[in-house]
């Protein structure tokens, strides 16, 4: 891991005043971020909330309408040579070349960011083997279920030994198997001095997983820093949660009193 | 009656109703087909109930009725969301026995536009042959075993695949069924040439003869027996046709019973143990690196991917029958042959598309033009690869044919040419005017984006032929000029300007793909 972009209290990401609208609709209404480097950081917030919008843009796959992003120091739209080699990318909703073979994606993948050949191969079966794909290897990724996309995915981004990675809700839909395996990966990886950003809604997930969360909703960041001083005094992130975007008044109870009554 | 068919035809009508919502586009084109539908069908009427006393009217009204319920047959394979209450196990979760269920969905596919067609078809076909009280009795009862048949036809071929249309395979197959429909076109339009020339529907006869025995037109072959006079082939005929509405039916049910009990075959699958792929990568023959590995899936594509494989089939194939059928007519041109080159260069454009929303991980790994160029220049070379051994191919047959071997360095030359502006139009048109290709059913552009579709691929045609003219040009002058025993020389010329304006056309597109990588992704993400 090198450290040239990661020195002592430089953050792994900066974002500042970052726009992004979608005809009327804003998406992502002027953000500020700024994630440490060597943590597990969670973006969380409910549906629509701006997430992917924000990863995609962090990550260079989306063009923002105002703002910068500095990824390890560099930014990601004018120095794209320094930041692409140095962030791993596991998106929402986007596909993958899905008539290869897990082990023929991971090749390309690999041998399309310059690595040689060799090596390659060699970390392709590790993280074939420690993913618990290998059984499937040869089976075209068309034909694999969500969480085994998930995972080959998560080793697609993982192979050039990235210094951050951006990974976009990569629990949503994967079994509890699949998950534990997962998450096993990424904590290998922060605790080499890695970074990792990920997006979720389940707060469960993210309490245990990371030291510091932002939360998002509507567009805009309601809270970041870490994960003690964002839960506060609730007793769980998902109160603190629930409290921050608003969506703890609303009584859901009332109108469905024949729920649940004689039948 | 019973509330469950009342449920079910409403559903039905619900369906149709909705394909009159959604955008005008939409909308037009479910008008557009419906009122063409109906077109032909009052045309087939008004046709059959003209053939009536025709000698040969048995024979076309069996051969009719055989083919469409074919069609009932085959096509709930080929288009199985055209008709959403198909798929059955949309209807597992709720509390319904099969037999209610059966007699339901029975009654609501009655209704819709294929079922009026056929129903069109049944009743010209009748009203061509009956003759005679007693014909007129068993013709209604023909028309409507005939449609029943049809409709059961298709209800039962559908639960019976079910699995394989609602799997991966299944929608693969869906994507090739164009293939199928071209070349069953011309398999008919042989056919029908074979038939004007060997003196009419006369030649059919024996055809239509072991048709009026096979169900559903076996119930039209009865009407016919009747007007003749024969009840006992008609009643044996009529009830082979119930005979086969029972069984369809019965099919039918013990598939439904089966779907609804077993479990989904979609979780299954993935438990299976795999089966071992040849993947070793073996003596490479690829160039290491980028260019290497773009090639190496760029072909791989070609052979897996039903979208790419259907679009490089029907380059290949037309680019093979338009110069060959020409010379075989005795009215073909040499030149034809460049057509090979032409329509095969057209797979370079709108690369990033055929990538899908997978080219992420294509702009992920690109940061700068020199990247792009290796990117587009590796998926030349794989296109270069089938192309350039195929298109000399099919001008040297072309030529054999035609026995112009003297011509044969010329036409090679102006082929190389073509297919180097092609590729140059074609990988700045991909990084310029990207565009989604969906990839379940058979539509090639993404709703919105048809108008990029065409300045994309005919802009681009029209950029290549200007961009040969100075090859062309050369040609043209050597020939008014009298010194055709130099044309030869048109073959390094062609070659060599052939891979220059590639080159040029790659190092044109490069920076534009590299500074446009957000929005490419974005235009190629629709489908």
């Amino acid at each position: 891991m090198t450290e040239a972009g990661t020195e002592a209290g430089a953050p792994a990401v900066r974002v500042k005043d970052l726009w992004k609208a979608f005809g009327q609709s804003v998406a992502v209404a002027g953000i500020d971020l700024a994630f440490p480097a060597g943590k597990f950081i969670g973006l969380v917030g409910p549906n629509g909330a701006g997430k992917t919008t924000t990863l995609s843009m962090v990550t260079g796959l989306l063009r923002p309408d105002r703002g910068t992003v500095e990824v390890v120091g560099r930014d990601v739209w004018r120095d794209p040579v320094e930041v692409k080699a140095r962030v791993g990318v596991l998106p929402e909703g986007l596909r993958l070349f899905e008539r290869l073979s897990g082990h023929e994606l991971l090749a390309y993948t690999g041998r399309l960011r310059g690595l040689p050949g060799a090596e390659v191969d060699k970390r392709a079966a590790q993280l074939l083997d420690v993913l618990d794909l290998s059984g499937a290897q040869h089976k075209l990724v068309v034909d694999y279920s969500t969480g085994m996309r998930k995972k080959i995915g998560l080793a697609a981004a993982l192979l050039h030994n990235p210094e951050v990675l951006f990974l976009d809700e990569p629990f949503e839909g994967v079994d509890p198997v699949s998950a534990q395996t997962i998450r096993g990966v990424l904590e290998r990886y922060t605790g080499s001095g890695a970074t990792v950003v990920f997006s979720s809604h389940v707060m469960e997930l993210v309490e245990s997983l990371c030291d510091w969360v932002a939360v998002m909703a509507a567009g805009r960041i309601r809270a970041q820093g870490p994960l003690a001083e964002v839960r506060g005094d609730a007793p769980s992130l998902q109160q603190a949660f629930l409290e921050l975007v608003g969506a703890n008044s609303r009584d859901t109870t009332s109108d469905l009193d024949w729920l649940g009554g004689a039948r | 009656m019973t509330t469950t068919t009342v449920t079910l035809v409403r559903l039905k009508l619900a369906l149709l109703r909705n394909g009159l919502r959604g955008s005008t586009g939409r909308r037009a084109a479910y008008i557009a087909t419906l009122v063409v539908v109906l077109l032909v069908a009052a045309l087939q009427l008004i046709g059959l109930i003209a053939l009536r006393g025709s000698t040969h009217a048995v024979t076309l009204c069996v051969i009719l009725t055989a083919v469409l319920a074919l069609g009932w047959a085959v096509m709930p394979l080929f288009f199985p969301s055209g008709d959403e209450t198909l798929d059955p196990t949309r209807l597992l979760m709720l509390p319904l026995r099969p037999r209610p269920l059966v007699r339901g969905l029975l009654i609501a596919s009655l209704v819709g536009i294929g079922p009026l067609f056929t129903l069109c078809l049944a009743v010209g076909a009748v009203i061509a042959l009956a003759h005679g009280a007693a014909a007129y009795a068993v013709a209604v009862l023909a028309v409507a075993l005939t449609l029943l048949t049809c409709v059961a036809l298709a209800r039962a071929v559908a639960a019976a695949n079910i699995r394989l249309l609602t799997s991966r395979k299944g929608r693969d197959l869906a994507v090739l069924s164009g293939l199928v429909i071209a070349v069953g076109a011309q398999v008919v339009n042989f056919g029908a040439q074979k038939l004007g020339s060997s003196g009419g529907l006369g030649a059919l006869d024996p055809a239509g003869d072991v048709l009026a025995w096979i169900p559903p037109a076996s119930a039209i072959g009865a009407v016919d027996a009747v007007s003749h006079g024969s009840y006992g082939v008609a009643a044996a005929r009529l009830v082979l046709c119930a005979a086969a509405l029972a069984g369809l039916l019965y099919a039918w049910q013990r598939a439904l019973t089966r779907l609804m009990t077993s479990p989904d075959g979609s979780t299954l699958q993935a438990a299976e143990p795999t089966r071992r792929r040849r993947t070793s990568r073996g003596p490479r023959l690829l160039p290491d690196g980028r260019t290497g590995t773009v090639m190496e899936r760029a072909l791989r594509y070609v052979w897996r991917d039903p979208k790419t494989k259907a679009a490089w089939v029907t380059s290949l194939a037309i680019g093979l029958i338009v110069p060959v059928f020409n010379a075989l007519q005795g009215t073909g041109s040499i030149y034809f042959a460049c057509f090979a080159a032409g329509m095969l260069g057209i797979q370079m454009y709108n690369q990033f598309g055929q990538d899908t929303s997978a080219f992420w991980m294509v702009a992920m790994t690109i940061s700068s033009p020199h990247d792009a160029y290796v990117e587009l220049r590796g998926r030349a070379l794989a296109l270069l690869t089938i192309t350039l051994p195929y298109a000399t191919l099919v001008t040297v047959v072309t030529t054999a044919m035609l026995g112009d071997w003297r011509a044969l360095p010329e036409v090679l030359g102006l082929s190389f040419a073509l297919l180097g502006a092609m590729l140059a139009t074609g990988a700045w048109s991909s990084a310029r005017f990207p565009y989604s290709i969906p990839q379940e059913g058979y539509k090639n552009v993404a709703p919105g984006q048809a108008g990029l579709a065409w300045i994309s691929i005919f802009g681009g045609m029209v950029a290549a032929a200007l961009l040969c003219a100075p090859v062309i040009a050369v040609a043209i002058w050597l020939h008014v000029s009298g010194a055709e025993s130099a044309t030869w020389l048109l073959l390094p010329v062609g070659a060599a300007y052939g891979a220059g304006i590639t080159v040029a056309g790659l190092r044109l597109a490069a920076p534009r793909t590299a500074a446009r990588l957000p929005e490419i992704l974005a235009a190629v993400s629709k489908g």
